[in-house]
């Protein structure tokens, strides 16, 4: 099995989780992330697989990225992922060893 | 060819959108309760995200019946019908399936 951690960076505060997960099964993963400033932020978010080598094994079926959002002073919210890791990384020898996937998330204002 | 994403970053690896699109964010917390009991399920089995599936399932189904993602068979999602959970307060939303936990494959 693998560990997938995901860290949170940007003006929104950091949050890690850990979720256990097996290649080729679907997985659901939560960010989240609360605008503790006074006044709307408004971004987008890209991510990072860690390491870089497994990146094209981790596949996104759906998730909150690539599209401007919106959260208002105060506002918590909830981030998902929804996920799954390509059943071949399992046989790729270039993988040995990596039982653990970091995906983060940097969250980039476009507006103040 | 292999870029570096639009702000420069991942180098080599070119940031690729999600197969089935974007999640609105939900901004009403339509589905709390939802998150909550998937992240109960995993607190309580070590993070495993396959002992959970049930949730994650319902999870996704509430967000399709609030228009917080797109419709669809929860097959081509990768649930099958043993992805199941029946508590006493989903009474109304019964399923007709007598397992309580999914039947994991190997």
């Amino acid at each position: 099995m693998l560990m997938l951690l995901m860290e949170c960076h940007g003006s929104l505060f950091l949050r890690r989780e850990r979720v256990k997960v097996k290649p080729g099964e679907s997985a659901l993963a939560f960010y989240t992330a609360e605008n503790r400033s006074s006044a709307p932020i408004t971004g987008v978010s890209t991510y990072n697989v860690a390491p870089m080598k497994a990146a094209i094994y981790f596949n996104k079926i759906q998730c909150f990225c690539f599209e401007e959002q919106t959260l208002l002073p105060g506002e918590q919210i909830d981030m998902p992922v929804f996920f799954y890791i390509d059943p071949e990384f399992e046989t790729d020898p270039k993988m040995d060893g990596v039982n653990n996937i970091v995906l983060s998330y940097t969250f980039f204002k476009v507006k103040e | 060819v292999l870029t570096g994403g639009a702000f420069g970053g991942n180098r080599g690896v070119r940031p690729v959108p999600p197969e089935k699109g974007v999640f609105p964010l939900d901004h009403l917390h339509e589905c709390d309760l939802e998150k909550k009991d998937y992240l109960a399920c995993l607190k309580s089995t070590g993070a495993q995200s396959e002992k959970c599936r049930m949730f994650s399932k319902k999870y996704l189904e509430c967000r399709m019946g609030r228009n917080l993602m797109a419709k669809q068979d929860m097959s081509e999602l990768g649930f099958s019908d043993a992805d199941v959970v029946v508590t006493p307060s989903e009474e109304k939303h019964k399923l007709q399936s007598p397992a309580s936990d999914s039947k994991e494959r190997k």
